[in-house]
């Protein structure tokens, strides 16, 4: 975890308010799948949380929706050139271990930016099965990055292209008869509580990137928190964002 | 490079800065990023006897140069702290123990607990988010007073600082009645309670509806305060409120402050600590000031 100060070198809308920042560092950082930054937006009190999509040695990417002020910000007042505070990498990330070959990755929204990191971590060393939701085509993105998986599948809420339904819902009709050791997931509360539920009693790991309104990032002020099936609380930013999915409450 | 050290109630800090608690928990986190021996001392998170839970998420806000906090004092408890954290603690800086109580008896044994294991003694008596705890007995003198008094009857060794809310009708009343109580220092100001919304769902961010503002929009407003306050008693305050940079501490001490702390900075830049003594250092120095101490309380007042 270090602070850096990096300068941005295409800051770009890839679909509908989405964006994609690509930033250089000075030095080559190791970031692990599903790590996040912490960038400062100007004169913005708190720092935005964003996963990493891509590191590729000095070049680190990270894509985000237009939200409010913070992100507008991002979006219009930092071009190619300009200077950004970050502190990176945070969180623990994905781990998966080698026994766990035959991999889902089940995103939605812009849960689909870590696992795009994850994808690029283990796209050579496992077989990866990706279900990919997006509210409309509007919305698609990074296809090119998921078709480095064995099997993409491509859900739209509305079904104006591929499956028509939500990223949970597709890889349910794969689980009927592919047997996966892992699942990677990211994405809106609802879809990951479908998750859990459609994953109960097949024993099948599941380990799940929350986001939360976060503070310090680094695990010293407790605001980000979650609850742990335990009745403990554990820290978003420091603790997780990657946890078993049987280890929180959705 | 000019002398930074300032004397809070007999006890020598190497300098002014002071995290605020709940902004950099027992200081470890940040000891991943900077030796934190640096500081003046770490106010640490908000500790109670028991462990605490706290509020729902979400807890924070953000509004134009500010934010919103509702936590609820969730901590591991008093215990656990001196078990793990304590030693560790003191090893690198001055100890600033912040604790709160949902009774008057909480406090007493709180401090019975921690006297003569820590540096000083922070009461908070104002925390605004949490229903049964802190703030009922910061907001009037007479409270103020006994909460004083139990937790200072408690302790014989560690100086007893008393954090004041801004929440309240006259600070002025409230600092005298922290120091008729038995306070060997004031510290304020906590944060003001506020609400932020979001409009499309018509609903406040926070999941506690209000929480306490800080950063640096609330600044003149705690300036002011830290100077009536310490016109108004002959014991030594902290000051605190929007610090960002150094400037913003010599407000504060210009106005009667002996010390400062930061807290929301250290969001926007995990840094600020160490950037601020820097950049005191760097004041004192083209300032032709040897002593930073010499500055406090020197605010030439118009007219």
């Amino acid at each position: 975890m270090r602070e850096l100060t990096v300068t941005v070198l295409e800051n770009k809308k890839i679909a509908e308010e989405i964006y994609s920042l690509t930033f250089a560092t000075e030095e080559t950082v190791a970031v692990r799948a599903g790590q996040f930054c912490m960038i400062g937006v100007g004169e913005k009190p708190l720092r935005r949380p964003l996963a990493v999509c891509k590191a590729e040695g000095e070049r680190i990417t990270v894509c985000y929706r237009l939200k409010g002020e913070g992100t507008r910000k991002l979006a219009f007042d930092y071009k190619a050139g300009e200077k950004l505070s970050v502190l990176m990498p945070l969180g623990n990330g994905f781990y998966l271990d080698d026994t766990q070959k035959k991999i889902a990755i089940v995103g939605g929204g812009v849960g689909i930016f870590p696992l795009v990191a994850a994808i690029r971590q283990y796209a050579k060393s496992k077989r990866l099965y990706a279900y990919m939701g997006f509210r409309n085509r509007d919305a698609l993105c990074m296809e090119y990055e998921l078709e480095r998986c064995e099997r993409a599948v491509f859900a739209s809420d509305d079904g104006s292209f591929g499956f028509h339904g939500n990223a949970v819902e597709a890889f349910c009709n794969d689980l009927l008869h592919e047997k996966f050791d892992a699942v990677l997931a990211c994405g809106p509360t609802p879809m990951l509580r479908a998750l859990k539920t459609s994953l109960k009693g097949t024993g099948i790991p599941c380990y799940v990137s929350l986001e939360e309104r976060m503070g310090c990032g680094i695990g010293a002020c407790l605001v980000c928190v979650c609850n742990l099936t335990d009745g403990a609380h554990a820290r978003v930013c420091k603790d997780g964002p990657v946890f078993e999915i049987n280890e929180v409450e959705l | 490079m000019a002398n930074l050290s300032v004397n809070l109630c007999g006890v020598e800090l190497k300098n002014p800065v002071i995290p605020a608690s709940g902004t950099f928990g027992f200081g470890r986190e940040y000891d991943e990023l900077y030796d934190i021996s640096v500081l003046g001392g770490v106010a640490t998170k908000g500790l109670t006897l028991a462990p605490r839970a706290g509020n729902l998420v979400p807890r924070i806000a953000e509004s134009r140069g500010v934010i919103l906090n509702a936590v609820g004092l969730q901590n591991p408890g008093v215990d656990a702290f001196l078990e793990h954290d304590l030693e560790w603690l003191k090893s690198k800086t001055r100890v600033v123990a912040n604790v709160a109580g949902s009774t008057l008896e909480d406090y007493g044994a709180i401090c019975a607990r921690l006297d003569g294991k820590v540096d000083f003694i922070e009461l908070n008596i104002s925390c605004p988010n949490v229903k049964c705890g802190g703030m009922a007995f910061g907001i009037r003198p007479d409270s103020i007073r006994e909460v004083t008094k139990i937790s200072k009857s408690n302790l014989k060794k560690t100086p007893l600082i008393v954090k004041l809310s801004p929440n309240v009708e006259s600070i002025v009343m409230n600092a005298r009645a922290a120091q008729e109580g038995g306070a060997d220092a004031l510290s304020l100001v906590n944060t003001f309670t506020g609400m932020a919304i979001d409009v499309e769902r018509r609903a406040p961010i926070i999941a506690n509806n209000t929480g306490g503002v800080s950063g640096a929009g609330i600044k003149p407003i705690a300036v002011r305060m830290v100077y009536e306050a310490a016109h108004a008693v002959s014991i030594p305050v902290v000051g605190m409120g929007g610090i960002t940079c150094a400037e913003d501490a010599l407000e504060f001490m210009m106005a009667g402050a002996v010390a400062v702390e930061v807290g929301t900075q250290n969001f926007t830049d995990a840094f600020a600590c160490p950037k601020i003594i820097e950049g005191l250092n760097l004041w004192c120095e083209k300032h032709g000031v040897k002593n930073l101490s010499e500055i406090v309380n020197t605010l030439r007042l118009h007219g």
